[in-house]
C-alpha cells in the first residue's frame, strides 16, 4: 500500500500544493442505479470517542461496485501519528506504537484516499461518528471541506430488515444475524469488510423491493427514520 | 521472511488467505498463488433462492468458492417432471468446475440455499492459477476424485508407518519383473530338472507341452514331498511327480488377484500367460511381497493345514497384523475386507476340516454363512452367523440327520468362538436346529420369510438374504438361491416392504449437511456401521434380490446392477467409492483401537477427523442419501 501510495504521488504531485481541483469531486444523490453504482465502506479506528480531542488511527475501506465486493479495489492504511497518545485505543483497537510508526505521512495517506474514493458516496456503520472524525481530519490536515454523501449501514439494515430479531443495534449483532465471521473484529479493514458484506445482503434485498436509484434509497432511508422518531414519541 | 511479507499484506487478504487455507485444494497451494487468488477475488451475496449460475448464461466465465452458506444444483427430470437436487457445495467448496474448463455453459441450475456469500474470480486470474498451482490443477481436472487419493495416500502411509514397502496391489502383474521362466519337457527325469533348477537359483520349474502352454509346476517342496514320503526314484520323468494344471493368469490381472488366488490355493507360484496361453513368465509370492512382511500366503496355508485348534487361536492374531500390511501395500477396503473374509473363511474350513477327521457325523453338507460373513465383508470386529443345509439321504429322516449334524456343528461352533468369531448372541448358528435344514426345509422356511412376511421378520432380511456357502457341495444352495430370487422377483410387496425396511436406515445428515449424531449419550458419535454402511447395504440389497443378482457382496451386487442397467454406471461408480470410503476410515479406526488395546467399535468421532476427511465422510454419506432417494422413487414410499 505505502510503495502504491509513494507511486501515485510521483504521478500527481501537483496535489500537494493545496490544488484540490484536480481531486475527484463529491456526487450528489441522483438517479445512479444501485445495481451500477460503485460505493466506498468504510471504518474508522479512533484513539477514542471525542472527535473534539480525539484522532483517526487507521482507516480501512473496501468498495462495491454493481453490488460486489472488489478485493482489488480497497483502502487499508494505519496513519503515521507518533505523537498522539494512544494508551486508550490500544486496549481496543490492539494498535501499539510500533505498528503505528510503519503508518505512513498522514497528508499523503489522505490525499490518497480522497483520489481512491473518487467522489463516491461513503457508507460506514453509525456512519456520524465516522463522518465527524474524517472531515474534521481532512480539515485540519489538508484544509478539504467538501462532503461527500454519508450514507448509515446501521440504518440501512433495519430499513429493509424491520422485523429481524438481531438481539441489538449494532455491527456484532447483524453480522451475527446473518452468520457473518469478521475475521479480526476492532482492524479497520475487517470491520469495513463485514459492513460491505451487510450492505450487499442490504442491496440484495433492495433491487427485490424495488429500490433501484440511490435516490430511492436515501429517500427509504429518511422514511425509516421518521417512522422511527414517530415511534419515539 | 515469510512471516514478514504476509504481514504486509491488508488484513482482507490476509483473512481471505486463512480461510482457503482451511480447505482443499487451497491447503495445500502455495501462499503466493492464495494471494493471487484473494487480490483477484470478488465478494458476492445471493440471498435464499436466489439463481447463482445458469445454463441460460452462456460460457462459465468465473470461478467460485463458498465462503459462507450453501448452493444447491437443480436439474429437471424429465421423465418424472420435477426438479431434483443434483449436489449441494457446502463452506469452502468450490464450483463449477467441468463447465469452467470445458469452456461451455454449466448444465445445472446453481441456487443459493440461505444466505450465501461467494468469492470468485475471474477467467484469467483462474487461467494463472491452473498454469502455475500443480495442486490446483489437478483438483480442476480430477475433481473431489482427486481428494480420495489424498485420503488413500495417508490411510496407506499411516499403515506404512508399521511396516515399511511401496508395491501396490493394483500394479499388473506385467509391470512386474517377471523372471524368465525355467521350464523343461514332461519327459525330463526329476534329476535334471532339480539340476536345472539349482543353476538357475530358483524354487520352481514350470513343465510346458511344445506349444509352450504350461502343463504343470515341479517346486522344492514338491522335491522334499517326493524324497520324504518315498514317491519314486530320482529318474522318474517329471509328469509323474509335478503338480498337474498350475494355476495361471493373464499378464493384465493386477497382483491383488494373484494374491487372493493363492491364498486361496496355497500356491506359491503362478504361472503368467498371454492371450494364446502360452507361458510368459512365473510370479512367486516373493515377488509379490518382496519384503516377506506381508505373508498372506504363508498365513492361509498355516491356518488351512494346522493340526491343532491352538495353533489356530494362536494364528489368529496374526491376521490383524496382516491387514495393517495390506493396506501399507495399497490395498483399497474392498480388497482388505476380502482378505479377511478369505483367511476368515480357511479357518472355518480348517476348523470344520479338523472336526470331521476326529468325529465325522457321515453326512454330506454345505455350511452357510450369513450375513456380512456372506457378503464378504467382514472386518476385524465379526461374530458367527451360520448354518447348516443337507440333501437327506434316503431311509432317512430329517430329524435322524439332524441328531448327528447339530453336536458336531454344537462343537465347531464353539472352536470358531474360541478363534475369534464371537458366538451369535440371536443364535443365528449352525448348532441351532431352526437353522439346520434340508434344501426342502430352507426351501419352505424361504416362502414363509417371503410370502407371508411382517414387518418384524423383515429384521432378518439382512442375515438370510446375504449367504454363501463356505465348505462342502455348493450345488444346493445354488438351486435354493434360484428359487428363492425368482420368489422375490415375482412378489413385488415383498420388495416394496424390504425397500421400506431399507429406508428407515438415514445416513447421519441432518438438513443442513451437518453430521446427525446417535442418541445414546455419546455425543459426538457416529456409528459407521449402521449409520453409514448400513443405508448402501441394505439399499443395494433390495436392488440386487429385486433383479436376480445372485451375489451376496455389495460392491459385487453394485457392479452387477450397473452392467444390467439398473443403476447409471456414473452413479455406481461414485456409490461404490463412497462405500468403500466410510469402509477404509471404518477400519483404520479399527487398527487405531487395536493399537490402543481399546475394544473394537464401530463408533468415531467426526471431531477427531481432519477436515479433508470430514468433508469426504459427509459427501459419501450424501451418495448414501442419493441411493435411497432412488429406492424411494422406484418403490414409491
Amino acid at each position: 500500500m505505502l510503495e502504491y501510495i509513494r507511486h501515485w504521488l510521483e504521478k500527481r504531485r501537483g496535489l500537494k500544493d493545496g490544488n484540490w481541483d484536480n481531486l475527484p469531486s463529491p456526487k450528489t444523490v441522483g438517479d445512479q442505479l444501485l445495481s451500477e453504482i460503485r460505493l466506498i465502506v468504510l471504518d474508522l479506528e479512533t484513539t477514542g470517542l471525542n472527535p473534539g480531542q480525539d484522532e483517526v488511527i487507521a482507516i480501512g475501506a473496501v468498495a462495491i461496485t454493481g453490488g460486489v465486493i472488489h478485493l482489488d479495489d480497497q483502502f487499508d492504511l494505519i496513519l503515521r501519528r507518533p505523537d498522539l497518545d494512544i494508551s486508550e485505543t490500544v486496549l481496543i483497537h490492539g494498535i501499539g506504537p510500533e505498528a503505528l510508526t510503519q503508518g505512513h505521512e498522514t497528508e499523503d495517506a489522505l490525499l490518497y484516499l480522497l483520489d481512491w474514493m473518487n467522489g463516491d458516496p461513503v457508507l460506514a456503520y453509525h456512519s456520524a461518528f465516522d463522518q465527524k472524525f474524517l472531515e474534521k481530519t481532512l480539515k485540519q490536515q489538508l484544509g478539504y471541506v467538501r462532503s461527500h454523501v454519508w450514507i448509515d449501514v446501521a440504518d440501512l439494515l433495519p430499513a429493509f430488515f424491520p422485523n429481524a430479531q438481531t438481539g441489538g443495534k449494532g455491527l456484532d449483532h447483524w453480522a451475527d444475524f446473518f452468520g457473518l465471521e469478521v475475521s479480526e473484529r476492532h482492524h479497520a479493514a475487517a470491520d469495513a469488510l463485514a459492513t460491505a458484506e451487510l450492505t450487499l445482503v442490504a442491496l440484495n434485498r433492495a433491487g427485490k423491493d424495488g429500490v433501484k436509484t440511490l435516490k430511492a434509497l436515501s429517500d427509504k432511508l429518511r422514511y425509516h427514520r421518521q417512522l422511527q422518531n414517530m415511534k419515539r414519541f | 521472511m515469510a512471516a514478514n511479507v504476509d504481514s504486509q499484506r491488508p488484513q482482507n487478504t490476509r483473512a481471505i488467505m486463512g480461510f482457503l487455507r482451511e480447505h482443499a485444494p487451497f491447503s495445500s497451494m502455495d501462499d503466493t498463488h492464495l494471494a493471487h487468488f484473494a487480490e483477484h477475488a470478488t465478494l458476492r451475496f445471493f440471498a435464499d433462492g436466489d439463481v447463482v449460475l445458469s445454463p441460460d448464461d452462456g460460457t462459465v466465465k468465473r470461478f467460485y468458492v463458498v465462503k459462507q452458506g450453501r448452493i444447491r444444483g437443480e436439474r429437471h427430470n424429465e421423465k418424472e417432471d420435477r426438479t431434483e437436487t443434483t449436489f449441494e457445495i457446502s463452506q469452502g467448496e468450490c464450483f463449477p468446475l467441468a463447465a469452467l474448463i470445458g469452456e461451455r455453459p454449466t448444465r445445472t441450475l446453481h441456487r443459493a440455499t440461505g444466505d450465501t456469500f461467494c468469492l470468485s474470480i475471474e477467467q484469467d486470474a483462474f487461467i494463472t492459477l491452473f498454469s502455475e498451482s500443480d495442486p490446483f490443477r489437478d483438483f480442476c481436472l480430477r475433481g473431489v476424485s482427486s481428494l480420495l487419493d489424498q485420503v488413500n495416500q495417508r490411510i496407506q502411509s499411516n499403515a506404512m508407518a508399521s511396516i515399511g514397502s511401496s508395491n501396490s496391489l493394483d500394479t499388473p502383474l506385467e509391470r512386474y519383473a517377471l523372471r524368465n521362466p525355467i521350464v523343461c519337457s514332461p519327459d525330463l527325469p526329476v534329476r535334471k530338472a532339480v539340476a536345472r533348477m539349482h543353476e538357475n537359483n530358483v524354487g520352481s520349474i514350470i513343465i510346458t507341452d511344445d506349444n509352450r502352454h504350461p502343463t504343470g509346476i515341479f517346486t522344492l517342496r514338491d522335491l522334499r514331498t517326493m524324497i520324504a514320503e518315498e514317491k519314486g526314484p530320482l529318474d522318474t520323468p517329471i509328469r509323474q511327480v509335478m503338480t498337474p494344471e498350475p494355476c495361471r493368469l493373464s499378464a493384465q490381472s493386477d497382483a491383488f488377484e494373484a494374491a487372493m488366488l493363492m491364498a486361496e490355493h496355497h500356491f506359491a507360484h503362478l504361472c503368467v500367460v498371454d492371450e494364446d496361453q502360452r507361458l510368459i513368465g512365473v510370479v512367486s509370492e516373493r515377488d509379490l511381497f518382496s519384503l516377506q512382511r506381508v505373508d498372506l500366503v504363508n498365513l492361509a496355508r498355516t491356518i488351512g493345514t494346522a493340526t491343532h485348534l491352538r495353533t489356530l487361536v494362536s494364528l489368529r492374531s496374526q491376521v490383524s497384523r496382516l491387514v495393517d500390511a495390506m493396506l501399507a501395500h495399497g490395498a483399497d477396503s474392498g480388497q482388505v475386507v476380502k482378505i479377511i473374509t478369505t483367511l476368515n473363511d480357511v479357518t472355518v474350513r480348517r476348523v470344520l476340516e479338523l472336526n470331521i477327521k476326529k468325529n465325522d457325523p457321515g453326512i454330506p453338507f454345505t455350511w452357510l454363512t450369513f450375513g456380512s460373513e456372506g457378503r464378504q465383508e467382514q472386518t476385524l470386529l465379526t461374530d458367527q452367523d451360520n448354518g447348516i443345509l443337507f440333501r437327506t439321504p434316503e431311509g432317512m429322516t430329517e430329524e435322524q440327520v439332524r441328531e448327528k449334524l447339530l453336536p458336531f456343528a454344537q462343537t465347531v461352533n464353539q472352536e470358531l468362538a474360541e478363534c475369534g468369531f464371537t458366538l451369535c448372541k440371536g443364535n443365528i448358528m449352525a448348532s441351532n436346529p431352526k437353522l439346520c435344514l434340508s434344501d426342502r426345509e430352507w426351501d419352505d422356511w424361504f416362502i414363509r420369510f417371503i410370502d407371508a412376511s411382517t414387518p418384524q421378520n423383515l429384521v432378518y432380511s439382512s442375515i438370510f438374504l446375504d449367504m454363501r456357502a463356505v465348505f462342502g457341495p455348493t450345488e444346493p444352495l445354488h438351486e435354493l438361491l434360484e428359487k428363492v430370487l425368482t420368489r422375490i422377483r415375482k412378489n413385488a410387496l415383498f420388495q416394496k416392504m424390504l425397500a421400506g425396511n431399507a429406508f428407515q436406515r438415514k445416513p447421519p445428515l441432518t438438513m443442513f449437511r451437518n453430521f446427525r449424531y446417535v442418541n445414546d449419550g455419546k455425543k459426538h458419535a457416529l456409528d459407521l456401521k449402521r449409520q453409514g454402511l448400513a443405508p448402501f447395504v441394505e439399499s443395494v440389497r433390495v436392488f440386487a434380490l429385486a433383479n436376480g443378482v445372485e451375489t451376496a457382496n455389495t460392491l459385487e451386487r453394485m457392479e452387477e446392477l450397473a452392467r444390467k442397467g439398473v443403476f447409471d454406471p456414473k452413479d455406481a461408480n461414485a456409490w461404490k467409492e463412497a462405500y468403500s470410503l466410510i469402509q477404509a476410515i471404518r477400519m483404520r479406526a479399527h487398527q487405531e483401537m487395536l493399537d490402543r488395546g481399546e475394544e473394537l467399535t464401530n463408533y468415531i468421532d467426526p471431531d477427531d477427523l481432519n477436515p479433508l476427511d470430514r468433508r469426504i465422510l459427509r459427501e459419501s454419506f450424501r451418495q448414501a442419501q442419493r441411493l435411497q432417494q432412488k429406492l424411494e422413487v422406484t418403490y414409491q414410499l
